[in-house]
């Protein structure tokens, strides 16, 4: 049971340390993939339609300079 | 649309792919590295449906994105369980290989149940942004698994030149991918040099393969402990 425990342990560490590891590699990404199977040249990705310009993000009205927080 | 080079690079690495599962039968090894050749053969397979989808319907074709997407989700998941094969047989002589297995697939399950939570919140395509980012982060799985790996190869004094050979390509090609990967957005005026170069460090992981596959017998042994300081 104890190595059992071990192992799920050993799963955790190894999910949070490779999840830990994407955020610092892909920390200034564009928002392309990084591909490794093959040598085939990657294509453009198929849920990002179109090459237009992010909008801004609607819930910021206006163009007023962002005040400090309150606290 | 890729230019010659790319066309060139992808011809040698199919090659390379090809040379891996005739080295493993011509050295009899097929069946001991079973799921790493099954991975190279997948590899062959995609590669020829991809060539000729891109020929078909174009670089920048749905059926060419779809496809190249998908079929690298399911080689990432072949190369994973090919990389449990590797960690069964490091740790063959302690006799833990249900737990390897075990390992495996709660990791597997893991790694898909975070990966959901985080595409569940983004909602259009859901299906193939869950496919895409399932294979990325298998992929940083793999690289941190590698390297856990070649800690234990190590600490258990391994000696076996053929699997020491096999983690460390692996472990190579990780990290050289990674690495380009990052200097890549860090620098994004420098794509166009290192955008080309995924392509060449593809074909490194199927030529260390193949190299050691044919080149380094099965009862070949070296001592990589010499390379670990250890306190007298």
């Amino acid at each position: 049971m104890s190595r059992k425990l071990a192992v799920v342990l050993f799963v955790m560490l190894i999910l949070v340390g490779s999840m830990g590891l994407k955020t610092l590699v892909t920390a200034h990404a564009d928002g392309s993939i990084l591909m490794a199977a093959g040598g085939a040249p990657a294509p453009p990705t198929p849920y990002k339609a179109g090459g237009a310009p992010a909008p801004p993000t609607p819930y910021r009205a206006g163009g007023a300079p962002a005040p400090p927080t309150p606290y | 649309m890729p230019g010659p080079f790319a066309y060139l690079i992808w011809f040698v690495n199919i090659l390379c792919e090809v040379a891996v599962v005739v080295c493993a039968f011509k050295k009899q090894t097929l069946r001991r590295y079973f799921l790493l050749n099954i991975y190279m053969a997948g590899l062959v397979i995609s590669d020829i449906g991809r060539y000729k989808i891109l020929a078909e319907y174009g670089y920048s074709s749905r059926q060419y994105q779809y496809f190249y997407y998908y079929s690298d989700a399911v080689l990432t998941v072949f190369l994973y369980f090919a990389l449990s094969t590797l960690y069964s047989h490091v740790f063959s002589e302690l006799k833990a290989e249900s737990y390897v297995k075990f390992g495996t697939v709660l990791l597997l399950a893991g790694t898909a149940l975070f990966t959901y939570s985080v595409v569940a919140q983004s909602s259009a395509k859901l299906v193939t942004h869950f496919v895409i980012e399932l294979s990325q982060n298998l992929y940083f799985v793999g690289l941190v698994l590698t390297y856990v790996l070649w800690g234990a190869i190590l600490k258990l004094r391994e000696t076996r030149t053929r699997l020491i050979q096999l983690v460390l390509s692996l472990g190579v090609y990780f990290s050289l991918i990674a690495a380009n990967y990052a200097i890549r957005n860090l620098y994004p005026s420098l794509s166009t040099v290192f955008v080309p170069l995924v392509q060449v460090f593809a074909t490194f992981l199927p030529l260390a393969w193949a190299y050691a596959f044919w080149r380094l017998p099965e009862d070949a042994r070296l001592v990589p402990s010499r390379l670990a300081v250890i306190p007298r």
